[in-house]
């Protein structure tokens, strides 16, 4: 029979089932009389031939039954009449449901809102097509990886290699934009034409760059962004082919990206990497100028060998140019671990964490429903008696319960949009790709699996339990209430309950504890009241150095003068912001270290006031000041050539003790090893070290500082030192900008303080969702405890009598009541404390300064729970030693 | 080759069976068992219906309602050519059947 006939039946079945019965009905009726009739031909009269037909049919309720299953959609009315019990039942204790349903609504709604965050950040792909396959490219040098690619290694991979379909290269940048509207400064990426092929997008007007676009010498084009798009071009396709001119040279506008191009980050434009191959430097190997790479593997390959492929290509590159490729090699990951594969740990941990807490809540109510089936008994009994069979008892009571499970998972998701949006400057500062956070299908279809599988767990056990009953013990009027085994069930699941909690508040305690560390680090540098903003002046408009001091200057001087400033100064990077250079270096009279081996420094530049404005003290020598300019230079460059000019450094505490541990550094001499004549700096000061990159890192290369006066580069932060607001300082900041320079504007600005915060972001996401579970955590067990306890003492009732009338004292009532719950809880505590030193090493990565197993608290944290603990047993403790012994030994 | 239900199957048969020959109701179907097995066989009427359900669920046989011969409306019952066909393969294994255990028996 073919599924279409099949599936008509099952639906005649289902909703004609009426019909369906009375011609049942009626073929049977008509079988018995034919019986009657063929017995009345035999010989039998009429009433005697009727009844014997009937006997020998047989039951005919129970032959309908059979009929019916025949039918084969019994499991459907089956499941549809459970559904309509189960609703009743809850509907006749509405103070049982509401507080399981609350209680789960709280659980579920944790889970729900963690795996949210979790399927955007981690389980989405990213919007490529085939993404598994495209990769980032990095160098791997003696200090890790991550490094930024030399342009020559580039050409070297793309020619030797065979394991990718296509490889390119792509580097951050900034422009002006000028001649539309106002000017702005416009975030944008420089890339090679096969980058864009590696990604496999397609522009949405337009087209991408031709190869021949992507080469010296050629016409300048610029592919631009959606939203750029839209609000400069109002979205008419007349943008293409227009011109727009960013950093004074006017670029063709050949395509427009689709708004969800988000590569590398959300940016203006995209210009191609080809124009600027042949820049100074970019030729040089041992020169790293800011680029990544990325490419796709070809069909087949698999990631370990595109490794070993290029790593060999590394190696060969290291035979042929030992200067420079001494110790180089490549870096491959997967697009989508390179962007995520930090924050995976801590949100796996969260989400294992919120499981945790649902799990504590199914194991409450599970207990609850254990103490409700003692009520039930008796109904249980009696149904089973008539004839049901124990799985479709076991059944029924699991619809209860997984009903219970979806009503309180859909409130659980109003609980989840909630707790997202009030988490949302958290995750947003912490968490990459955290823009799409939502409530998604995924998310929901999730969601109602955990509910189903929730109800499943809270209910299987009660639901066995209650048809195991003893019909005749049941079904006796003063059946005697033993809880025999439920009890001890409640027990261990208290138990468990007050261990998982142990492990829960000890990692909130381990990571409020390394939280607190962080917060309190000295990262060298004061970041209160230190706003900052940042200038990029184009090079072509700018084209040496003494346009730049002439532009840069003035600026500070008219900040100083500003009421309420304290300090101004320029750098080119601020602390925190993870964007530093690196160079080899060569100080005087130490033996001379073949390329490959020499030391690299970081380095910042900074102008006179820095270290004052950003209050990093002075250790010993001096600061920069006005007299370390460009004057000695007996030729004056007419061309911005970088380090001529450079004959002063100041480098950091560990810089002083690595080189000159015990004499004075203060007159030494060193020198940046990436080009044999670059000049001969002395050191003219030492300060302690600034955290650059993040505030947990530790170690790290010595840094150094170069004074702005002998190289201003053209994209300055200015940083002013203020107790006034913010708004009015920009806004007199913008106006002096302006006045030296219309078409200039001003951008990035924040204040230090925001970065010191947003660099703790992502630990103070952990820690306070750990805090928030441990709480939920804690709520629930303690309640769990009481309620235990509380049940204990009304079935004990008539013991605890016997006991007062047997002289017992209401103080030994209580201890005896109190030394149950502190049974339990010492040995939840026990068993918590072990897995948590099983457990905690998992996390010990994330900490920051803090052992996995941290003697306080280890100690602290059992300390608490046990006196939680404690005053939950206290009330129903009260209450037995208030029993009055009469009325408790007269009741039943 | 599947062995076949001895119990469920075998009734299966028979109906099918009796089927093939006429096409009759539900106590037509019993009395021609009755008779055709010399009396051996008698089918209960709660083994019957589930079966003759059953059957007409898979396909095997279709009713409709008809006129019997003592004037009453009664439910028939026929053959359908997947039903027939399956007939001959149930028969067919059925004959196997005997074989094998007549072979079982003789052995000493």
């Amino acid at each position: 029979m073919n599924l279409w006939l099949k599936l008509q039946s099952r639906f005649h079945a289902l909703f004609q089932k009426r019909w369906l019965d009375v011609e049942m009905d009626e073929e049977l009726r008509s079988h018995i009389e034919l019986r009657a009739q063929a017995n009345i031909e035999a010989g039998m009269n009429p009433e005697e031939a009727r009844f014997e037909a009937l006997r020998q049919f047989g039951h005919t309720d129970g032959i309908k039954e059979t009929c019916r299953d025949q039918r084969g959609v019994s499991w459907l009315e089956n499941l549809i009449r459970d559904i309509r019990i189960g609703t009743r039942q809850l509907w006749k204790n509405p103070g049982f449901s509401l507080v399981v349903i609350f209680t789960l609504a709280l659980g579920m709604g944790a889970n729900t809102a963690i795996f949210s965050v979790v399927n955007a950040v981690l389980l989405r792909p990213l919007p490529y097509p085939d993404e598994g396959r495209i990769v980032a490219l990095s160098e791997q040098g003696a200090n890790g990886g991550g490094d930024p690619i030399a342009y020559p290694n580039f050409e070297d991979w793309l020619a030797q290699q065979k394991v990718f379909e296509q490889i390119g290269v792509y580097k951050w940048e900034s422009a002006v934009l000028t001649g539309l509207k106002e000017p702005a400064q416009l975030q944008g990426a420089r890339l090679s034409s096969g980058l864009l092929e590696a990604l496999a997008v397609q522009p949405e007007l337009g087209r991408l760059f031709r190869p021949d676009e992507d080469r010296p010498g050629a016409a300048p084009t610029v592919l631009i962004s959606h939203a750029f798009w839209q609000s400069r071009f109002g979205g008419s396709p007349g943008v293409l082919n227009q011109s727009i001119t960013l950093d004074g040279e006017p670029h063709e506008v050949v395509g427009v990206m689709p708004g969800h191009f988000e590569f590398p980050n959300k940016l203006d434009y995209w210009v191609p990497i080809g124009l600027m191959v042949t820049e100074k430097g970019w030729q040089d190997r041992k020169n790293h100028p800011g680029l990544y790479g990325i490419a796709r593997l070809r069909r087949g390959v698999a990631l370990p060998q595109a490794r070993e492929e290029l790593n060999l290509i590394a190696t060969r590159l290291e035979q042929q140019y030992p200067a420079s490729n001494t110790g180089r090699r490549v870096q491959i990951e997967q697009l989508h671990e390179s962007a995520v594969g930090g924050v995976r740990r801590a949100l796996l941990m969260l989400l294992g964490a919120v499981g945790l807490v649902l799990l504590i809540a199914c194991a409450n109510i599970a207990g609850l429903f254990l103490a409700r089936s003692v009520g039930r008994r008796k109904e249980m009994a009696l149904r089973s008696a008539l004839g049901a069979s124990r799985s479709r008892l076991i059944l029924q009571l699991l619809t209860e319960s997984m009903l219970l499970a979806l009503i309180g998972s859909i409130i659980g998701m109003v609980f989840a949009k909630v707790g997202l949006k009030m988490l949302a400057t958290l995750i947003a500062g912490g968490v990459p790709r955290a823009d799409k956070i939502a409530l998604n299908g995924t998310v929901l279809m999730v969601s109602a699996v955990v509910a189903l599988a929730t109800g499943f767990l809270f209910g299987l056990a009660p639901a066995w339990a209650s048809v195991r009953t003893n019909l005749q013990d049941a079904l006796k009027i003063a059946g005697r209430g033993s809880t025999g085994g439920h009890t001890r069930t409640r027990y261990s699941l208290i138990t468990a309950e007050i261990a998982v909690t142990l492990l829960l508040l000890i990692g909130f305690g381990l990571f409020l504890r390394s939280f607190h560390r962080l917060q309190t680090l000295n990262p060298g540098f004061v970041p209160d009241h230190v706003l900052t903003f940042e200038v990029d002046l184009p090079e072509q408009k700018y084209a040496n150095a003494e346009k730049v001091l002439a532009f840069y200057q003035p600026i500070i001087e008219q900040l100083r003068a500003l009421p309420g400033v304290q300090a101004a100064s320029l750098g080119l990077r601020l602390p925190l912001e993870n964007g530093t250079r690196t160079t080899s270096y060569v100080v005087e009279g130490e033996t001379r270290l073949e390329p490959g081996q020499r030391p690299s420094m970081c380095i910042q530049v900074a102008g006179p006031d820095y270290f004052r404005t950003i209050g990093t003290p002075l250790l010993r020598g001096r600061f920069f000041d006005a007299s370390d300019n460009r004057e000695h230079l007996r030729i004056p460059d007419g061309k911005m050539d970088w380090a001529s000019a450079l004959n002063v450094i100041v480098i950091d505490e560990d810089f002083a003790r690595r080189h000159w541990p015990d004499s004075n550094p203060i007159g030494r001499r060193i020198r940046m090893a990436f080009r044999e004549d670059s000049p001969w700096m002395t050191v003219i000061g030492v300060v302690p070290r600034i955290k650059w990159r993040r505030l947990n890192e530790e170690g790290g290369l010595v840094q150094c500082y170069l004074p702005f006066l002998q190289v201003p580069m053209h994209k300055m932060k200015v940083l002013i030192k203020t107790t006034e607001g913010a708004d009015a300082v920009i806004e007199a900041a913008q106006a002096i900008v302006s006045s030296l320079d219309p078409s200039q504007p001003i951008t990035n600005v924040q204040t230090l303080a925001s970065l010191h915060e947003r660099s703790t972001s992502h630990q103070r996401l952990s820690v306070t969702l750990l805090g928030i579970f441990g709480f939920l955590a804690l709520s629930l067990a303690i309640v769990g405890l009481y309620g235990v306890l509380a049940y204990t003492v009304s079935q004990r009732r008539q013991e605890i009598g016997v006991r007062m009338a047997l002289g017992a004292q209401r103080n030994s009532i209580l201890r005896m009541i109190i030394g149950q719950g502190l049974k339990l809880a010492l040995i939840g505590v026990a068993l918590g404390i072990i897995s948590a030193l099983t457990f905690t090493r998992i996390v010990a990565s994330m900490l920051f300064q803090v052992a996995p197993v941290d003697p306080l608290t280890f100690v602290a944290v059992p300390l608490f729970l046990i006196a939680v603990s404690v005053f939950a047993c206290w009330v129903p403790a009260l209450r037995a030693s208030k029993l009055d012994p009469m009325i408790a030994l007269r009741t039943e | 080759m599947n062995k076949p239900d001895l119990l469920q199957g075998t009734l299966d048969m028979l109906i099918l069976k009796v089927l093939s020959r006429e096409s009759t109701h539900g106590f037509g179907i019993c009395q021609r068992i009755q008779q055709w097995s010399e009396d051996v066989l008698s089918v209960g009427e709660g083994s019957l219906y589930p079966a003759l359900y059953r059957l007409q669920d898979k396909g095997w046989i279709e009713s409709e309602w008809g006129q019997s011969e003592n004037n009453r409306r009664a439910k028939y019952y026929r053959l359908t050519k997947t039903g027939r066909k399956q007939l001959e393969v149930e028969s067919e294994g059925w004959e196997q059947m005997c074989m094998a255990i007549r072979l079982v028996m003789k052995a000493t």
